[in-house]
């Protein structure tokens, strides 16, 4: 579903994603991993077609990310880290302009809508009489969830995305991307929580310093590594050593 | 809440962009959490209020009925040009370049193509919403010219429809030659800067271009014996399109005709054809995220370091908390696009109205306000800072403020003091230094440059003004309520007082009586300066409600 060959990135002298290569068959859940600064959102925008990779190819769902650009575009749902709407439009309007942009017919793009009303818990009224910019952050994120599935996308990228959710939504949103996956969706989650992700999470792949690191099933790389945990896995990964004793030793530098 | 099985099919991409950028620009983006509880508001109500106020503008051309075709047509196009210019040159970098917008559209299956079709659309739409109300009553005046008929209504809207393309297609062609020249590592300090340069080249060019081209225009006679270099102005253009299509003016107008519609069809064919792809590296650049600081930053950093730390600036900013609000406001003025754009802009007629004063009228020479244009020049540099920091009080990082509030700090007297002296350091002194070389050239003596002096000496009450009661605290504010028309009422009342403090001013010049002004303005003004202070270092912060 997800094929990547060599996918690199430069930022003129900088090198944000370095050579990986990586394939996502459909119905898998892959956790997506790194510290900040890894460059997992900027292969995350090369893959939904935002980026232009400086080398490299990628194909999803058998579409040549470079040359068949708009096509792949159709095929993928994204929720960015920034959360980010356009704030003078109610939750309706912008939803219906979405719809719009994948030719959805309005009566089954507001079926649709309906649907996710109802899964997330929003009034009707909220979505028609409020601006988006009203929202609290925890709607907003249901709203920009809702404009990745709109199109029925069969693949889907989540960055971050239970940022702002409270703990109901973020336990439906679990299990609504496990049905998803069930029901033969490709899901690439990347996220910083990651005992959500070793929960939620078929694969991980763990990049630093845009290089894959690691790539397994997230209980035999644990099992392997004899790490006990992904957290611990992850931090000795990317250099996190001694996190612990440093805090102590700094929260020390506190005493009166 | 059943789904209506009638309703139409999918409405087209290409429609549902226009719409979108037509509601956003209806309704302005808001800034995150501003507007809570807000339901979406009609703002029809508001446009038809800008749309008359532009059609009452416009009756100014039906002073000009007995003036020939193409005199009208000079005036309407110059003055069209001036006002899409404007609403262009502010509009275009928010509406071209959003950053908010890559996350939100970019993965969507449309071309940068259709994006920027769809956004050059809602700009010449609004373009023409603006010129068709300011043409309205110019329309009737063209009919009713010695030399107009029928046909003026229909040559001037064509004309009109071209010169709006000719100003979009010439902004969005601008970027484009950005990206095309300076690549994208350096576009969003470039893009930045021409966009400031654009804003206030515009304010500049409609202050001073009308005048020249009224010297040139009705001092001269018909369109035969203008000088040469009047055909390079789009304006002479589109009026010769009016004047060729009415029937008058004979080659040359049909030369400016054709010149006006090449010009155009080639700046249209450039800025949507040829150069559209250079609006795709623009908008990926925006996706970009690294972490890497642009030479240019960090130079200005160091800059700015190097600066604070120097024994003069040291010594002034030996309060801690004055240095911070200094440090911060400088580099907000130097680096934030926001910032600049509200900032330099709104700066821009505060700079030109002192010029156009001192500018003589008629070619020969004769000023018509004496030294009164001098002193109002004087005058008008108090305003600049009051401006300044009234405009430095908005920012899309507003939030941001409530760390002075929640900083052991009793009030905002001292972030305000060091954002009078970053605004002090940064654009009162460099523009005392123009203004006065400004005077000198201008008036070729420098017998008049103590007619400047009232204008400084008022200089640090005008510079406190913006902050009495704890008001205007740096960047504490939305950029939405930038907009506010309270701004205008200011603005009017200061102009006032600069006028009469100028009038005063002369008045003691002529009648041999200044250094008595002068003496009694430094002990007034060091009052109200004191009782000011004193106000101001008592300040709480403002409520939060």
């Amino acid at each position: 579903m997800i094929s990547v060959q060599q996918l690199t990135k430069r930022f003129g002298e900088q090198v944000a994603v370095d050579g990986i290569t990586f394939e996502i068959p459909a119905g898998q859940i892959v956790g997506f991993l790194g510290p900040n600064g890894a460059g997992k959102s900027t292969t995350l925008k090369m893959l939904t077609g935002m980026l232009a990779p400086t080398s490299g190819t990628a194909t999803i769902c058998g579409h040549d990310l470079q040359s068949d650009t708009l096509e792949v575009k159709r095929h993928v749902g994204f929720v960015p880290e920034s959360g980010a709407v356009f704030e003078s439009l109610t939750g309706l309007e912008y939803l219906e302009m979405v719809a719009a942009l994948y030719a959805i017919p309005e009566a089954a793009a507001r079926a649709r809508i309906e649907q996710f009303i109802a899964f997330f818990d929003l009034s009707f009224s909220t979505l028609t009489d409020k601006l988006l910019g009203a929202y609290s952050k925890g709607m907003r994120r249901k709203v920009v969830i809702t404009s990745a599935l709109l199109h029925n996308p069969p693949v889907v990228f989540f960055d971050e995305p239970l940022d702002g959710l409270d703990a109901n939504a973020a336990v439906g949103f679990k299990a609504l991307i496990q049905t998803l996956a069930r029901e033969g969706k490709t899901i690439v989650y990347s996220s910083h929580i990651l005992d959500v992700v070793e929960r939620v999470c078929d694969r991980v792949l763990i990049i630093d310093k845009g290089r894959l690191l690691l790539d397994g099933k997230p209980e035999t790389l644990v099992a392997e590594s004899g790490a006990g945990t992904l957290e611990r896995l992850f931090t000795q990964l990317t250099g996190g050593t001694e996190l612990e004793r440093r805090a102590e030793d700094f929260a020390r530098t506190f005493r009166p | 809440m059943t789904t209506d099985a009638s309703a139409p099919a999918a409405v087209s991409p290409d429609r549902a962009l226009h719409r979108l950028f037509l509601t956003l620009f209806l309704r302005g983006r808001s800034s995150r959490g501003l507007r809570r509880n807000n339901m979406p508001r009609s703002v029809a109500s508001k446009l038809l209020l800008t749309l008359l106020a532009y059609g009452c503008f416009g009756c100014f051309a039906l002073a000009f009925v007995q003036r020939p075709v193409f005199e009208i047509s000079i005036y309407l196009h110059g003055m069209t040009l001036l006002f899409c210019g404007m609403f262009i040159a502010a509009s275009s970098g928010e509406i071209l370049f959003n950053k908010e917008e890559a996350d939100i559209l970019l993965h969507r299956p449309v071309t940068p193509q259709a994006l920027l079709r769809a956004k050059l659309t809602v700009l010449l739409q609004v373009s023409l919403w603006i010129a068709g109300a300011f043409n309205l009553a110019g329309m009737v005046a063209g009919v009713l010219s010695p030399n107009g008929n029928a046909l003026y209504p229909l040559a001037h809207a064509l004309s009109t429809v071209l010169e709006a393309v000719f100003c979009a297609g010439g902004v969005v062609l601008a970027y484009e030659l950005c990206l095309r020249s300076f690549g994208r590592e350096k576009l969003e300090g470039i893009m930045t800067t021409v966009q400031v340069l654009v804003a206030v080249g515009t304010v500049v060019a409609g202050q001073l271009v009308p005048r020249v081209i009224g010297r040139a225009t009705f001092q001269r006679g018909s369109i035969g014996i203008h000088p040469w270099w009047f055909d390079l102005l789009p304006p002479a253009w589109f009026a010769g399109l009016d004047d060729a299509i009415t029937g008058n003016g004979g080659i040359r107008a049909m030369t400016l005709a054709v010149i006006g519609v090449a010009c155009t069809s080639l700046v249209a064919w450039l800025a949507l054809g040829r150069m559209a792809r250079h609006y795709e590296t623009g908008m990926q650049l925006l996706g970009e995220t690294t972490s890497a600081v642009p030479a240019s930053q960090l130079a200005s950093r160091r800059w700015l370091d190097a600066l604070v730390h120097s024994p003069l600036l040291s010594w002034w900013l030996r309060n801690p908390v004055r240095r911070a609000a200094f440090v911060l406001v400088a580099s907000y003025l130097v680096r934030d696009r926001d910032v600049k754009l509200r900032v330099y802009p709104g700066l821009a007629p505060l700079l030109v109205m002192p010029i156009a004063f001192m500018m003589p009228v008629s070619q020969h020479g004769a000023d018509p306000f004496g030294g009164f244009g001098v002193a109002f020049c004087g005058a008008y540099m108090g305003m600049i800072p009051l401006f300044a920091l009234s405009l430095l009080q908005y920012s899309q990082q507003w939030q941001a403020g409530d760390v002075f509030r929640a900083a052991p700090i009793p009030g905002p007297a001292l972030l305000c003091a060091g954002a009078r002296q970053a605004v002090t350091c940064f654009i009162t002194i460099p523009l005392m230094v123009f203004f006065t070389a400004v005077v000198y050239f201008l008036r070729h003596t420098s017998a008049e440059l103590p007619l400047l002096l009232p204008g400084l000496i008022a200089l640090p009450a005008f510079t406190l003004a913006p902050h009495l009661g704890g008001k205007a605290i740096p960047f504490s504010k939305a950029g939405e309520e930038a907009r506010s028309a309270r701004r205008g009422l200011d603005l009017f009342g200061v102009i006032l007082v600069s006028i009469s403090l100028s009038l005063v001013a002369i008045w003691a010049w002529s009648m041999g009586w200044f250094h008595w002004f002068l003496l009694s303005e430094i002990a007034v003004v060091g009052v109200i300066y004191t009782l000011m202070r004193v106000s101001l270092t008592r300040a709480p912060w403002p409520s939060m409600e």
